[in-house]
């Protein structure tokens, strides 16, 4: 099942590699959270790495989107990642957010 | 009566048609840059003249020669203001320039006085047009003496900064930062920035911050450092902050500053012996 906007790739026993497009719409996140869960489920999945390489900015907006995914796994016990996050958008959400965030991060995935 | 006359000679002069001057101006380039300062040789200061005297006439033979805004004045700007870039490049004092412009324009008044055989000297207007345009050069000559100091000052700046913060890879994956001085907003800034594109160069797992070396800590700048953290930690990377003085460890209680989400240990060799521990690193003593 293709998702639109995104690419979404088994990588692994239980792993899965979210590559977020260009043409991602988050405005419409309720479909595409339900989408991307059903999928790794499907496929018995326990972690999604989501790939954020590219991304020079971590605004609100966008924080709201990921914090949102990462609920969403987190209560169908999927642990969210997010991964290769530019210095740029590591400064600007550093600079808004007042606590820990809803996902783990990781420089990368495991090998 | 007295006004038409000087009017006059100043027409007398816009219209001059300048012979050969420079080698009387050479004798000022001499005294300024070759006698003690050593900064030029004759062949140059020959070159320096004869560059003058053909920017000059075309000054003096242009259509509104008082004018600031004509072409042929800020090509005696940019004259001045590259020959004061040179002279301070080679170790030369913005004095030498200056006083090098105020001799050349009473050695040119001179120079045309007897190139022509009209008495400029005894004509205000004269001597007022070459005071007006002579001040405006000098003040090309400070403002790139100042703009070369301000380089200066800010590479000098910069380098400080540089040095203040090394950022070393002291293990595979394992970045070092130790802070020394004062930790004002603008450097945690440049620190952060730093560490953050180093964290991606290097793809580091760990990074320990030492405060040792830092002694006072406002509120802006604790928040600053816990930003920092977060943004290390956001990247995927472990921070750990070792050295804090009881001095900082107060003020950041005093300022309310949550430190729960941040590892910290006492010196440095535990904050490392902390990195190598989550990296699955042992280090031990040889046997024997």
């Amino acid at each position: 099942m293709a998702i639109s906007g995104m690419h979404l790739t088994r990588i692994g026993k239980g792993n899965f590699l979210l590559e977020p497009l260009r043409s991602m719409n988050i405005a419409d996140q309720g479909r595409l959270m339900q989408e991307v869960v059903a999928q790794v489920r499907q496929g018995q999945g326990v972690r999604l790495y989501y790939d954020l390489n590219g991304l020079p900015v971590i605004d609100p907006v966008y924080y709201d989107w990921l914090s949102n995914l990462a609920r969403t796994c987190r209560i169908v016990n999927i642990e969210m990642i997010c991964i290769n996050m530019e210095p740029t958008a590591a400064f600007t959400l550093s600079s808004f957010l007042s606590g820990k965030p809803e996902f783990a991060t990781a420089l990368a995935v495991p090998d | 009566m007295q006004k038409k006359e000087t009017s006059e000679k100043l027409a007398t002069l816009f219209g001059l048609k300048i012979g050969n001057i420079s080698g009387q101006l050479e004798e000022t380039g001499r005294a300024f840059f070759c006698a003690d300062t050593m900064l030029m040789d004759e062949d140059e200061v020959a070159d320096l003249s004869s560059e003058f005297v053909n920017l000059i006439s075309g000054l003096l033979s242009a259509k509104e020669p008082a004018k600031r805004t004509i072409p042929q004045f800020h090509a005696l700007e940019i004259f001045f203001s590259e020959l004061a870039h040179r002279m301070l490049m080679r170790g030369g004092q913005v004095e030498d320039v200056v006083r090098y412009a105020q001799q050349l324009q009473y050695s040119l008044i001179a120079a045309l006085e007897r190139d022509s055989g009209v008495v400029f000297t005894q004509s205000r207007s004269v001597l007022l047009y070459f005071a007006q345009l002579f001040d405006e050069l000098i003040m090309a000559i400070f403002h790139t003496y100042l703009g070369e100091r301000e380089k200066t000052l800010k590479a000098q700046e910069m380098e400080l900064r540089e040095t203040s913060t090394p950022i070393t890879e002291i293990w595979d994956g394992v970045l070092t930062l130790p802070i020394i001085g004062t930790l004002d907003s603008s450097r945690t800034m440049l620190v952060m920035e730093a560490l953050l594109n180093r964290i991606a160069k290097d793809h580091a797992r760990a990074v320990v911050m030492d405060l040792t070396g830092v002694r006072n800590i406002d509120s802006q700048v604790s928040h600053h450092l816990i930003q920092m953290v977060r943004a290390v930690q956001l990247m995927g990377a472990d921070a750990i902050i070792t050295g804090i003085h009881p001095e900082i460890a107060r003020a950041l209680v005093s300022l309310n500053i949550d430190l729960s989400g941040v590892t910290t240990r006492a010196s440095l060799s535990d904050g490392l012996k902390e990195a190598f521990s989550r990296m699955g690193i042992q280090v031990s003593q040889k046997a024997g």
